[in-house]
């Protein structure tokens, strides 16, 4: 009775090996930029998502930094957006700047939210690289750990053909010995 | 023909193991002949307790003789005797791991001995336990060995390279048990057969009712069996969680029997418990593909079972006997680290036409080899083969 069955369509070995073909062609170039970017931003997503961030938050802070995180510099704290209106409170807020200083410094505050901005987008470059480095540690360490698998495969396959050898050679000399005797 | 099954452990509670292997066999082969059981008490594989009461019963029209195991297993003294084997030490010593093993039931293999030739032929299921070492040197010139051989590195222990030479014939599992056992012992010589085992198939599948049941939605990797370290499934946890991490996909992994490991705190890994016979059919005909991430398979019945219902695995493919079964059956896809898992199950899970086609032939492998039909008349041919000898070399004396 056959214990192999040859199928028409699909030969398991043939699926295995374009298969480690593929991680082979991954491991010589490791992964590319765009592959390990893809990998941490899942990761990322994982982390966001388990502490129920807005996932569209997460969206502008990768895409449009400037809507999530603010711009503040000098005068920031005169402008105003309606048009020429705006343009006639921003030349009074100047003007009245002076009387302003004599109830309180706002420059303290206009110093320390200008550097908070700058900060928080240092932050986010930061973390981001971070998780695209970490992923790559990760990823050589798995490759690693997959060579000594293999390895670990190999010296076992060794130490078993070691033993086989040793055996033949004991019973090679058994039938000698008996030989011997019987003559 | 009469036959005497010798095991370790016997009952309709003991699922799973050589031992259920030897009860289906035993009841299968009990249609064609006269068959008894010799067993222990035991019920537990850790501590040999005595479970059932001594004394005969029937289980399922086989009569079944039970003998008290005498002392139960220290476990702690059966680990230091376990790490002392491994390193530098005498034949003795093996013997007293042997009996640490146990289950230690001299009464059994007194029993055997004295009652040997009202048996034709005596089977004796799993190699490395008290009750089959001493039972086999006891009679070995009716001796049937099924060994159900693990790559452990039991079998190389000295006090098991002449037993491997003393039987009549051996059923081996798989082609893979049988070279691994050959390659230690220099066995040729003794006959034997690769037959395996069948099941006990159900009569319908229902996928549907499974996901109904379960509320399970989506597509769902599953493993059956105890969820334990040496099963693997620390390492299936790991890969399984780093694989939806990087890939993003949906997939479940959905987990059927004893656990005795931690579970992951993980929504996409569902703990299902001990499930029912039907149950367990339902799920395996709904899985994407079921996982079998152990290293040590003298056989998995439940890989054979996956195949039946048409559906692909997935193997751990530093089990040489899962990967010969994967290859010659053109049925499941294996891994031996990480890398593989992800791209085989990635593939599994993207191309429909391949799980059919795996699931195809796993279907066609299980018809070839493993109905009971198939098996029995293996097992038939081989004893009777055996019968014929012993007939002849008695009329030539």
């Amino acid at each position: 009775m056959s214990f192999e069955i040859k199928a028409d369509g699909v030969d398991v070995q043939a699926v295995m090996t374009a298969i480690r073909k593929r991680i082979e062609e991954k491991r010589q170039g490791l992964y590319t930029e765009e592959e390990i970017r893809e990998i941490a931003e899942r990761r990322l997503d994982a982390v966001l998502d388990a502490h129920d961030f807005n996932p569209d938050f997460v969206k502008d802070f990768r895409t449009l930094p400037t809507r999530w995180n603010f711009a503040f510099h000098e005068d920031t704290l005169y402008e105003s957006s309606r048009g020429f209106v705006g343009q006639l409170l921003r030349t009074l807020r100047r003007l009245l700047n002076p009387v302003q200083k004599l109830f309180w410094n706002p420059n303290p505050m206009i110093a320390a939210l200008s550097r908070q901005s700058d900060l928080n987008a240092y932050y986010a470059h930061l973390l981001t690289n971070l998780a695209v480095e970490i992923t790559k540690l990760n990823l050589e360490l798995q490759d690693l750990k997959n060579r000594h698998l293999a390895l670990q495969a190999k010296v076992e396959l060794d130490a078993r053909r070691e033993r086989t050898l040793e055996e033949m050679v004991i019973y090679r000399e058994e039938p000698e010995k008996k030989g011997a005797d019987g003559a | 023909m009469k036959l005497g099954f010798v095991v370790q452990r016997y009952g309709l509670d003991i699922a799973g193991g050589a031992e259920y292997h030897c009860r289906l066999v035993a009841e299968h082969l009990a249609r064609h002949a006269e068959v008894d059981v010799l067993t222990t008490c035991a019920t537990d594989y850790v501590t040999w307790e005595n479970h059932y009461p001594e004394g005969t019963q029937t289980l399922n029209g086989v009569p079944v003789q039970r003998f008290a195991v005498e002392r139960p297993r220290e476990i702690y003294r059966f680990a230091e005797w376990s790490r002392r084997i491994e390193g530098p030490h005498v034949e003795a010593d093996e013997l007293r791991w042997l009996e640490e093993e146990g289950p230690l039931s001299p009464r059994l293999v007194a029993e055997v001995e004295r009652r040997r030739s009202a048996y034709d032929l005596l089977l004796f299921f799993s190699y490395r336990y008290y009750t089959t070492y001493h039972g086999l040197l006891a009679a070995p010139e009716r001796a049937v060995l099924v060994p159900t051989a693990e790559n452990d590195g039991i079998y190389r222990l000295s006090i098991f390279q002449a037993f491997f030479r003393m039987p009549r014939a051996i059923v081996w599992n798989s082609p893979e048990e049988r070279d691994m056992i050959r390659e230690a012992t220099g066995n040729e010589a003794v006959p034997g057969e690769v037959v395996g085992v069948g099941s006990e198939l159900p009569n319908r599948l229902d996928p549907d009712a499974f996901r109904r049941r379960r509320a399970i939605q989506g597509p769902f990797l599953l493993y059956i069996g105890r969820i334990d370290l040496n099963k693997g499934c620390d390492e299936l946890f790991e890969f399984f969680q780093r694989y939806r991490d990087e890939t993003g996909s949906a997939l479940r992994l959905i987990l059927m029997g004893k656990a005795v490991l931690g579970i992951p705190d993980d929504p996409a890994i569902v703990h299902l418990g001990f499930v029912s016979d039907q149950e367990k059919w339902d799920a395996l005909a709904a899985a994407e593909a079921l996982v079998i991430p152990s290293r040590y398979e003298s056989l998995s019945m439940v890989t054979l079972e996956a195949w039946w219902a048409r559906t692909p695995v997935l193997a751990n493919a530093r089990c040489e006997v899962l990967l010969g079964q994967c290859r010659r059956s053109n049925g499941g896809l294996y891994f031996a680290h990480y890398d593989e898992f992800r791209e085989a199950l990635a593939t599994l899970e993207a191309d429909a036409g391949l799980r059919r086609t795996l699931g195809e032939n796993g279907r066609r492998y299980f018809d070839a080899n493993y109905t009971w039909e198939i098996v029995e008349r293996k097992y038939l041919d081989l004893l009777e083969r055996l019968r014929a000898e012993d007939a002849g070399r008695a009329r030539a004396s």
